[in-house]
């Protein structure tokens, strides 16, 4: 007779199996709930945050979030930012914990001010306003700026956040394998 | 002791955390430069005199003077007989609508153009051609250089009552901000593809710029009612302009639901 496969097997394993696929140090770091829940508080954060300055979302007179057709592709881009920076900050949170000799603080922030920045002024129409109250002229062309090459803005925001996300990848592995070789030499 | 590849690692780690670190402090700056401008405009809070300029082209004193004049016979004035008096936009039935939506926008704006798409056909449908509300178009072209024009020119077109169609002639064909596409030459145009406007009577309004300080009003209105973004939005009753709401941004249908179902609410109470 041959061996049948459950749904519930199957499922564990296929979850298992998309786990095992992921880099090493993404599977170390997010083996822990701590980690998981981390990046899910972060993601949440700038999701609410990102919404609310592209306008799709809306706390007054009632709670309100809507999808117009126009603003379908910003969404998806700042939808994978907010991903992004979820996993991003907690491994570094995950590094500066574990490696605290050997991680500039500041690294903590590496493409998560550009990826805001990218992401909230432009869609902010009172951020442009102040940027044509301020600077008058320059300001008209800053704000445009930031209007016309939105999309393109965030795309490369998301680019700076892979980078990062790469980087401290790196970081972790190489961070491992020094902790590791250190623990060798001393026993 | 660490080992030459030990030490090459090591090397490699301060060489990605050194990039890394260059990229945050890049962040960093120009959220701190966005933080500053907020501060510091934050400060100037009289919305008035942060708004009266023009920055599309230099008024003259005497225009300072005569808007000043003309702002304070109808400050805050926002009844809709007063509103039609000056000669703005509407659409809806002003003998029966109880409630009146003041939109301030802006032709290059894209945020009102999603508005216009999205959220104004539902207003339209459910509220104005029910006879229950009336929508008046008051502009406020703070994007661009070119947007005073495209208002000036949307004007001439109310002239003639085609303004309704410039409207949607406009936001249907939005393009980037001063990008050209209102340019005086595009705005003719447009102009010249909706039916039944007479263009001699039209460019001769325009070019002559007769709705200049229509439109400078407009905005010194807006500024009153501090606005700033576009669009934006009051709703009031229509008799008197009283029980003013707000609403800045371009709100889908279910933010003006709740608040022209609740004035209703309070106009049919009252009427009891």
């Amino acid at each position: 007779m041959r061996p049948t496969l459950s749904l519930p097997t199957f499922k564990s394993k296929l979850l298992s199996l998309l786990f095992y696929i992921l880099p090493s140090p993404i599977r170390i770091v997010f083996s822990s709930v701590l980690y998981i829940s981390l990046a899910a508080a972060i993601t949440a954060g700038f999701w609410i945050i990102f919404n609310v300055f592209e306008q799709l979302l809306f706390f007054w007179p009632v709670w309100v979030f809507y999808l117009p057709e126009d603003a379908i592709i910003s969404f998806i881009l700042t939808n994978v930012s907010a991903v992004l920076m979820g996993l991003l900050v907690s491994m570094n949170v995950y590094i500066i914990k574990h490696f605290k000799l050997q991680i500039s603080k500041s690294s903590l922030f590496s493409g998560t001010g550009l990826s805001i920045l990218s992401s909230t002024c432009i869609s902010c129409s009172s951020v442009g306003f102040l940027l044509i109250s301020t600077f008058e002229g320059l300001g008209i062309v800053v704000s445009n700026f930031l209007s016309i090459y939105q999309i393109q803005l965030r795309i490369l925001s998301i680019a700076i956040l892979l980078f990062a996300l790469y980087s401290v990848h790196a970081r972790t592995k190489k961070g491992c394998m020094i902790e590791y070789n250190n623990k060798r030499r001393s026993t | 002791m660490l080992k030459p590849q030990q030490n090459q690692e090591q090397g490699k780690l301060k060489q990605t955390i050194d990039i890394t670190s260059g990229i945050s402090f890049v962040g960093i700056f120009f959220c701190l430069t966005i933080i500053a401008i907020t501060l510091m405009s934050s400060s100037f809070n009289s919305p008035i005199v942060k708004n009266n300029y023009y920055y599309a082209y230099a008024a003259t004193a005497e225009e300072k003077q005569q808007r000043e004049t003309n702002n304070n016979n109808n400050k805050n004035n926002i009844s809709l007989p007063n509103l039609i008096q000056q000669g703005s936009p509407y659409l809806g039935d002003p003998s029966t609508a109880p409630i009146t939506i003041v939109d301030f926008s802006d032709f290059q704006c894209y945020l009102c153009a999603r508005y216009v798409k999205a959220t104004e056909p539902i207003i339209n449908q459910t509220y104005i051609q029910t006879g229950k509300a009336v929508l008046v178009f008051k502009h406020l072209p703070n994007r661009g250089f070119d947007s005073i024009n495209s208002s000036i020119a949307a004007q001439c077109a109310n002239d003639q009552g085609k303004f309704w169609d410039f409207h949607q002639l406009l936001y249907k064909n939005q393009k980037p901000i001063d990008s050209g596409w209102v340019s005086k030459e595009n705005l003719k145009k447009f102009a010249a593809k909706i039916s039944g406007l007479d263009m001699n009577k039209y460019n001769s309004c325009f070019e002559s710029q007769k709705y200049k300080s229509f439109v400078e009003e407009d905005v010194a209105l807006a500024s009153s009612l501090g606005f700033q973004d576009t669009p934006s939005f009051v709703i009031v009753n229509s008799k008197d302009g009283s029980n003013p709401e707000i609403l800045k941004g371009a709100h889908p249908f279910a933010s003006f639901k709740a608040i022209i179902d609740k004035k209703l609410r309070e106009v049919e109470d009252s009427s009891k």
